[in-house]
């Protein structure tokens, strides 16, 4: 029942993901100023909003671990495993976003540069910060590779959690300061929003699609973790029997 | 088709690519990860030889 269940969600995934395709390529008309390179909005927000999703659900698990590690052992541990899984598949879908956005903006913000002119990237301020976010995250997964000890996941959750604070800054920012990156879709001013019903249903399926594909691999990463820690608990154990 | 048109499809073609390559790409990199794991729960239910 189970397995059933799992192979419906992966079907319906597939299925939105290649109707999010479709409605991005095919239906969508070309905008009107930007032409055909403006079809990298359909991929580029939505994975964004996603790698937003994902980095609050790594912070509910850093703060779950952090409150209940000394009481609630085993549900820290799961806590701990949400966090971890977040943030990496965050990272995931910031990456896409930090791709995806400089090679639209290369064709849009520099008067048309083909591959070998015009600049990729600029300082402003919501690149930036979407920068540090992704470095923040980077350096929390990299805590997790590289440092050993008891202390390990309590000094990732610290650090999970300060890494989270730049995720406002980053959804702010275009609010905050003035940007080159255009104002947010929706919220944004009298003049935001999508006026196309077709640029909107676009919009709308991909962020569907790709936030079923994030929550297929979320669940898988977090099944992971989970066997790991279970990994590490039979293994300690093992070398305790020996004593 | 224009120069412009070209580039912007070009452009267009790349970003949808990275996008899925980045992302099977974490799928094959989860899929190997868990069968190494899977081995690695064998040998330690299996104890020390």
């Amino acid at each position: 029942m189970k397995k059933l269940g799992l192979g419906f969600y992966i079907a319906l995934t597939a299925a939105l993901l290649a109707w999010g395709f479709y409605q991005a390529i095919y239906v969508a008309p070309d905008e009107q100023t930007m032409h055909e390179v403006q079809r990298i909005f359909y991929y580029h927000v939505p994975s964004a909003m996603t790698a937003f999703l994902f980095f609050a659900i790594s912070l509910a698990g850093s703060i779950g671990f952090l409150v209940l590690r000394r009481n609630r052992p085993e549900q820290a541990q799961v806590a701990d495993a949400w966090a971890v899984a977040g943030a990496e598949v965050g990272v995931v879908f910031c990456t896409v976003v930090l791709i995806t956005g400089p090679l639209w903006g290369h064709r849009v913000w520099w008067g048309g540069g083909d591959w070998g002119n015009g600049s990729w990237w600029t300082w402003d301020a919501r690149l930036t910060t979407t920068l540090v976010l992704w470095l923040l995250y980077v350096s929390y997964l990299l805590l997790r590779r590289f440092a050993a000890g008891a202390q390990m996941q309590t000094l990732a959750a610290v650090l999970g959690v300060f890494a989270a604070l730049d995720v406002p800054i980053v959804y702010m920012s275009t609010r905050w300061w003035r940007t080159q990156h255009p104002a947010p879709v929706f919220g944004g001013g009298p003049d935001s929003g999508i006026k196309d019903p077709a640029m909107l249903h676009a919009f709308g399926w991909n962020i569907a699609a790709w936030l079923a594909w994030g929550l297929l691999i979320l669940a898988l990463r977090y099944r992971l973790e989970r066997q790991h820690q279970q990994l590490i608990a039979r293994q300690a154990q093992a070398a305790l029997d020996e004593i | 088709m224009d120069q412009r048109a070209i580039l912007d499809h070009q452009f267009t073609v790349a970003a949808y690519a990275v996008t899925w390559a980045i992302q099977l790409g974490y799928l094959l990199w989860l899929g190997l990860k868990w069968r190494a794991q899977k081995r690695e729960t064998s040998r330690t239910a299996r104890g020390p030889r």
